[in-house]
């Protein structure tokens, strides 16, 4: 890690004067503790959500499309909505590991690796909706451009296919960015770890590193490359995922504010899934020293940042609706405040543009439960802001003739759900097998890894330096 | 196919047909679930628990059509296989016939349309015409005949009349549906001779007879009368829905939109008054409309009539009459604009009003010299002199006192369909010997001793009589699918205790009619379909001597009732009539005209009405429970959903009969049957209810959930003056602005290169003249059938799934509490030059034809449904469930319905997008035989491809043709001034354009 310059850091990063092998030990050993019974409980009930979400998905294919709330005219509807929240959690993970990393900031490793994990499993959960909305799933390998006998191509002016390139190569880069980071902390684990069966996986998936010099050189290189790699991708995907939205002509989604104010949207929501996640975890495994309060409050300033900038692509979609002087799309920003919908918009307005507002107050950005609520709040708000883009503008749309109002079925209802409990599957197991924190970059940005720190005899107080 | 399969599908016919649940199976037409289910609307339920029988089903019908397998050695004369030959037969139709052509496959009639050659039909039909395809493959249909509902046969029926009948003093009521044909009037009179103490009653719910007693009253004979709409230039219906619900519609949209045509600037407009209390579609397409309560039309009438006879003769009767309850202005303006076009308007009343009303109206008709220009009277020789009404109500009391021994019952249905105070049923019980002949072994075969299953019209050899006269024969399309007899072979077997066929009694009635030779003659008549230049005589009318006395006693009798009391009208329903087309999906799934309500029957109310009864007067969006009313009649209660409808008259409530049948598998349980409380003394109206919300709710499938158009410029319309002063108003307002039309091209500036179609000819287009259109819905059905769109049932309705390629659009503009204004606009697939739809499909699914087709390829669809959010016109339409199959696969015998489908259309599977294709496979048809005949053009002759929509139109909307062809109609109408397109802004450019509505207000009323 090239944190060795010098860099005026103001506070330190970790916390409860720990040493190298203090942060190993306090990293390592999760994985190695016994199973603890509360995650035992987690796991089934995750286990029992994913099977529900099976169950809902064969019952889906089973009957077919009608089984969803979907109708004319609206013909897009939780699916869509999921699909759109779930990559939009799925965010946070590059935009800490790439972007984060080329900034420079120092406090994302606390938070990266987890992160990271759930960036995959999010975009995991995301990309069920696309494959299981379309009406014939049997035939749905038409949209990848393979070699036939009729010479037909996907239609590569169609978002939707654009849409099936960024995600993949998302979630391919996210993964791999995942992996790259994870080795050095597989063959920590694989030297501390006594079963047989578990060190041979840990070596194995640690790809024979050693920690030698050479390693490291090639490690960071690589590690720096993929980051610039992906930080592209944290712009696009997002970017992409609107345009499903904004290259058709619906009153409502033909706005070309929408690829800056969805990848917003998208790290607001990504970070307070963040922290959420990481507020329990940091309690359970007792991580505070690592995943500190002052990370917290970072955060918390990203959300109100981005949930300003949100916040501002609301009212100036009312402004263009206004300013263009199209009948059609003044009605449907009207439509959505006051229309049949006022309810979900208003909830999304509370939740994105009223609540964050809490985080001025240095107190609510450092306090646990505060940050807590507020994390949920956001997400239930950014979940709403996808309901009002899809179904609003849809519902009522150019002629008023075809207008309707759509309301979700229990199958769209436990297919959500049970997402949940595919995501926290693989989160759980995340946490029970994997070292949450990257330990050798957290090891990085402490203060014993400046090169000089032992030179005047200075414990951890870079201040006076 | 797996193994077990096998077995079964070779080895077990034998097992199966000795099955004891086979042998139970086929003594019932309906298997046990099918009458048990509460919830026959819930089509999706139904059928699977139908599909639970499909293992007996393959066999288990009576008599499955008849399947030969081989191939004609040598093909039958004129036959292609693959080609659809046309037939012209008539359809009978409440007591006359209008003429049709079926296309016909490989001998399997899966289509009808209009006769062209024939004066009622000219090639235009309406929604009941192309639904009765779907009556001929019902499945529900009576398959045999039964014998105190035990399976007999034709054969015992016949031996039984031959012993039953042989007593010819018998007290016999004859209890028929009307029938004016030749045959069936020739057998008629021969059962009255035969039987002297039989008595015989034509028995309609909702026919003819108030008019023709009417007509009775002013001029002392039975006369029917044929309004001339096309040499009108006012006409006045005084709750006369004589382009929906009534006798010959179609002939009389047709008359009326002749007068309506506007072409140019310099054209005249007729000019449409209504006076009513439901909204109708006639009221929908009047100039003006005046709200009144149906009990107060007969005040009108006479009020009318009052005002008139200070400027005419022979209205004497009704001078001073003041009910104090009508407007004046409005009868002021009236009687002026009648005046004013003395012989050149049309009064005209509906059939339900009394006999006095429609006296009334002959009499103002006569004295207006109407009578004979705009309103025909015509001599129907065999119309029974007796009043109808008072014979059928005489012969049910009889039949109470047990007078007859005997009841035959021809068509008609009266268990269902009688009158609450008459109790048939109760009398039918009284009679030892009942027979019936059916479609279906409905309410009254089912408690008959003898039932009879009936021929389809399109099964059978007879004849008819048009409204007008016209003579025609009805020829058989196909093999009776059930072993069924036509009415006349029924009779006969009852008349002469034998069996006659059905073509040697037609023949011999046209012996007579036919003057020279028989053979060429018949000939001629079965291809035309008609017998030229035969028609009913006009009468010459004078006002009959006893017309000033019966009137004077009708205007002493004029009900006085309170404007506060409520009425209750209990009116036919548009789709379903009198209950007999209960059992079509296609017309139980026509959303009605007007509330756009599939499924059901309402209590439509105006929102003053729903206000005072503490009902919510709107419904809020995605609003599918409705609140219900209980109406308290002094014939019984009905709960009825309340459905609130603007411009319905205050404190009236409006119902439509035809629904809570007990039978068929579409139509039992649907809706509540308003028969039950529609008693003989006042069949219309009940005068005054009381009315309370029960405070419960039903579940309404609506597929218009809202009814404004938020003022936007879709529908185009203006007063005649003003598009005089500007005749191309709509499309300058719907059209898009100078700066952004290219100066290049002339046309929007556009994204994509403008050569994006290739230079191909023909480039199909279409328009749809909103000034014709009056919103029917024939459109629809004609579309159904042609392209075998699935019927989902109410629940999907319900859930806005319905399947129709192309809806008709209702919109109001106006007071809501007032009298709104209507507007109609269909709307199929615009077939966009720059279609988003394509666009964003991943799989180009979707795409342009070279001749401007946006084409739906459906094999490649995988249902992203991407391109129906992106429609702008949000026609597509998804499968969102295996409606086809549900439709066409399921249920015992599924090779019935499924041999009303068109085997040029595919049948789409589930998770496929579909929306209209301008009929893709008239244009290959035609594109085929031009290249045949020319030997290298595809490029069909102008009129040679018609859509479905545009064929049935009676009123002549739909233009479709080639549009790179200047000359063509469909560019000539495109060049008219009032050629618009819809959502212009968009820059989609739709093939689809509208001609804009032009209404011909009256200034003093406006």
């Amino acid at each position: 890690m090239s944190q060795n310059a010098e860099v005026a850091v103001k506070k330190p990063l970790v916390k409860g004067n720990h040493d190298f092998g203090s942060i190993t030990k306090l990293v390592s050993d999760i994985p190695q503790q016994q199973t603890p019974t509360w995650w035992y409980i987690a796991f089934g009930v995750a286990n029992l959500l994913m099977g529900l979400l099976l169950a809902m998905i064969i019952y889906l294919i089973y009957e077919g499309m009608g089984v969803w709330g979907l109708q004319q005219p609206v013909s897009w509807g939780w699916a869509i909505i999921n699909f759109v929240w779930w990559v939009g959690i799925g965010h946070a993970g590059t935009l800490i590991s790439a972007i984060l990393f080329l900034f420079r900031q120092g406090w994302r490793t606390a938070i990266n690796r987890f992160a990271e994990a759930m960036t995959i499993f999010a975009v995991m959960c995301a990309g069920i909706f696309p494959a299981i909305h379309v009406g014939r799933i049997w035939v749905i390998y038409y949209i990848f451009p393979l070699p036939n006998s009729m010479a037909l191509w996907p239609n590569f002016s169609s978002p939707l296919l654009w849409d099936v390139f960024a995600v993949g190569t998302y979630f391919t880069v996210s993964t791999l960015f995942w992996y790259v980071g994870l080795v050095p902390d597989l063959a920590t684990m694989r030297d501390k770890v006594k079963g047989k069966v578990s060190k041979l996986l840990y070596g194995a998936f640690a790809l024979g590193w050693r920690g030698g010099n050479r390693q490291w050189q090639h490690y960071e290189k690589a590690y720096m490359l993929l980051a610039g790699l992906a930080t592209p991708l944290v712009l696009s995907v997002h970017s992409v995922v609107s345009f499903d939205f904004a290259v058709s002509i619906i009153p409502g989604w033909h706005t070309t504010i929408f690829p800056p104010y969805f990848v917003a949207g998208a790290i607001f929501s990504g970070f307070a899934m963040v922290m959420t996640l990481m507020l329990i975890c940091r309690k359970i495994y007792k991580l505070e020293d690592i995943m500190t309060i002052d990370v917290v409050e970072k955060m918390n300033i990203i959300i109100l940042v981005t949930g300003w900038m949100v916040g501002f692509a609301y009212i100036m979609e009312f402004f263009i609706a206004w300013y263009s002087g199209v009948e059609y799309e003044k009605f449907a920003f009207v439509n959505r405040a006051f229309g049949p919908y006022a309810w979900a918009y208003w909830i999304m307005m509370s939740c994105n543009v009223i609540a964050p507002n809490f985080f001025w107050f240095k107190k609510m950005r450092r306090s646990v439960y505060v940050s807590f609520v507020l994390s949920i709040v956001v997400n239930i708000g950014m979940w709403f802001e996808r309901f009002v883009i899809a179904v609003t503008s849809l519902a009522q749309d150019f002629l008023p003739s075809s207008w309707g109002y759509y309301s979700p079925t229990w199958v769209d209802v436990l297919t959500y759900v049970g997402t949940f409990g595919l995501f926290f599957t693989f989160f759980l197991l995340f946490l029970r097998f994997l070292p949450m924190v990257a330990i050798s970059e957290v090891k990085g940005v402490m203060p014993q890894a400046d090169p000089h720190y032992y030179d005047n005899g200075q414990t951890n107080d870079q201040e006076t330096k | 196919m797996g193994k077990e399969h096998q077995k079964t599908y070779w080895k077990s016919l034998n097992e199966l047909a000795n099955n004891e649940e086979y042998q139970k199976f086929a003594e019932r037409e309906f298997p046990e679930n099918a009458t048990e289910l509460k919830d026959g609307i819930s089509r999706r339920n139904f059928l699977q628990v139908m599909g639970a029988s499909v293992a007996l089903a393959g066999l288990a019908s009576c008599r499955k059509p008849v399947e030969k397998i081989l191939p004609h050695s040598r093909q039958p004369e004129y036959m292609v296989t693959g080609q659809a030959s046309y037939y012209a037969t008539s359809m009978p139709f409440r007591g006359y016939t209008t003429g049709v052509l079926v296309h016909s496959y490989e001998g399997r009639p899966v289509k009808i349309e209009g006769n062209d050659l024939h004066p009622a039909s000219g090639g235009k039909t309406n929604i009941h015409a192309q639904a009765e395809i779907l009556n001929m493959y019902d499945q529900d249909r009576s398959r045999y005949v039964r014998n105190n509902n035990e399976q007999s046969s034709w054969d015992d029926f016949v031996a039984f009349c031959n012993e039953h009948f042989a007593d010819t003093d018998r007290r016999i009521a004859f209890i028929s549906e009307a029938n004016h044909g030749p045959t069936f009037s020739r057998l008629k009179d021969e059962a009255r001779n035969r039987f002297p103490n039989a008595d015989w009653v034509t028995f309609e719910p909702f026919g003819e007879e108030n008019v023709l007693n009417g007509h009775q009253k002013a001029f002392g004979e039975k006369l029917r009368r044929s309004n001339r709409f096309d040499r009108a230039n006012v006409v006045i219906s005084l709750e006369d829905d004589f382009m929906n619900a009534a006798d010959n519609n179609v002939q009389n949209i047709r008359r009326f939109n002749e007068a309506r045509k506007i072409e140019s600037t310099d054209d005249e407009l007729n000019r449409l008054y209504v006076v009513e209390s439901n909204y109708s579609l006639t009221g929908s397409n009047a100039d003006h409309r005046y709200r009144l309560k149906s009990s107060k039309i007969e005040a009108f009438t006479y009020s009318l009539a009052s005002r008139l006879s200070q400027e005419v003769e022979g209205l004497e009767v009704f001078a001073g009459f003041n009910d104090g309850s009508i407007d004046s202005a409005w009868i002021e303006e009236l009687a002026s604009e009648l005046l004013a076009n003395r012989g050149q308007a049309v009064l005209t009343a509906g059939n339900e009003h009394s006999a006095e009303v429609h006296a009334a109206v002959a009499a103002i008709n006569l004295a207006l010299g109407n009578a004979g220009e705009t309103v025909e009277y015509i001599e129907v020789p065999t119309v029974d002199q007796q009043d109808q009404n008072v014979r059928y109500r005489e012969v049910v009391e009889a039949m109470q006192n047990g007078e007859y021994d005997t009841v035959v019952l021809i068509g008609a249905n009266p268990v269902y369909n009688s009158f609450s105070d008459l109790d048939f049923e109760q009398a039918l019980n009284q009679v030892d010997t009942t027979i019936h002949l059916g479609l279906h072994n409905d309410e009254t075969g089912s408690r008959c001793s003898w039932h009879v299953n009936r021929a389809h019209f399109l099964e059978t050899w007879n004849d008819g009589r048009s409204w007008e006269g016209t003579l025609s024969v009805v020829q058989p399309l196909i093999k009776p699918l059930f072993d069924g007899k036509s009415e006349i072979e029924f009779l006969a077997a009852i008349v002469r205790g034998e069996d006659h066929k059905g073509i040697d009694l037609v023949q011999n009635s046209w012996q007579d009619v036919l003057t020279g030779d028989f053979d060429t003659q018949w000939d001629t008549v079965l291809h035309d379909g008609l017998l030229e230049d035969t028609g009913y005589d006009r009468a010459s009318v004078s006002i009959a001597g006893n017309f000033s006395s019966e009137m004077e006693r009708a205007i002493s009798e004029v009900p006085q009732t309170s404007e506060s009391d409520i009425e209750f009208v209990l009116r036919p329903d548009p789709k379903l009539l009198d209950g007999r087309y209960a059992n079509n999906g296609w017309l139980m799934e026509l959303p009605d005209q007007m509330t756009k309500i599939t499924w059901d029957n309402v209590a439509i109310l105006s929102p003053t009405t729903a206000r005072d009864l503490g009902i919510p007067d709107s419904r809020y969006f995605g609003q599918t429970d409705i609140p219900m009313l209980s109406i308290e009649t002094n014939d019984g209660t009905v709960e009825l959903a309340a459905w609130v409808l603007p411009g319905h008259a205050d404190n009236s409530i409006t119902t439509y009969t035809g629904y809570g049948r007990e039978i068929g598998r579409v139509g039992a349980g649907v809706g509540v049957n308003a028969f039950a409380v529609r008693n003989s003394r006042s069949p219309l109206v009940h005068s005054n209810v009381s009315v309370s919300p029960t405070g419960e709710d039903y579940e309404i499938a609506s597929t218009q959930d809202h009814h404004s158009m938020e003022g936007r410029p879709l529908v185009m319309d203006a007063p005649i003056a003003e598009y005089r002063q500007n005749p191309t108003f709509a499309k300058d307002e719907t059209g898009i602005y100078e700066g952004e039309i290219d100066p290049e091209t002339g046309k929007p500036i556009n994204l994509y290169s403008v050569d994006h179609f290739p230079d191909h000819e023909p480039q199909w287009g279409m328009t749809i003249d909103l000034n014709s259109c009056i919103g029917c819905g024939v459109c629809t059905i004609a579309c159904q059938a042609e392209n075998n769109i699935p019927v989902i049932g109410k629940r999907e309705v319900r859930r806005g799934r319905e399947m129709h390629w192309i809806r008709t659009d209702r919109y109001f503009s106006g007071d809501e509490d007032g009298n709104p204004k209507v507007m109609h606009q269909p709307v199929p697939c615009m077939h966009c030059e720059q279609a988003p739809c394509e666009q964003v499909c991943p799989v180009v699914a979707t795409t342009h034809s070279d001749d401007g087709l946006n084409q739906m390829t459906y094999n490649r669809c995988i249902g992203t449904r991407y391109c129906a959010n992106n429609c702008p016109f949000k026609v597509r339409r998804f499968n969102f469930f295996n409606y086809a199959r549900e439709f066409l696969a399921d249920g015992d015998d599924p090779e019935i319905i499924q041999m009303a489908m068109n085997p040029d259309v595919t049948v789409r599977f589930r998770g496929v997008m579909e929306k209209c294709t301008y009929c893709v496979q008239r244009i290959s048809r035609a594109k085929i035989e031009t290249k045949n005949k020319t030997g290298d053009s595809v490029k069909p002759p102008d009129g040679m491809v018609v859509t479905a929509c545009q064929q049935a139109c009676p009123a002549d909307a739909i233009n479709f043709g080639d549009v790179s062809d200047r000359q063509s109609n469909v560019s000539i109408a495109k060049d008219n001034d009032r050629n618009y397109n819809l959502l212009e802004y968009l820059n989609i450019r739709p093939r689809t354009s509208y001609l804009a509505k032009i209404r011909n207000p009256n200034t003093n009323l406006a």
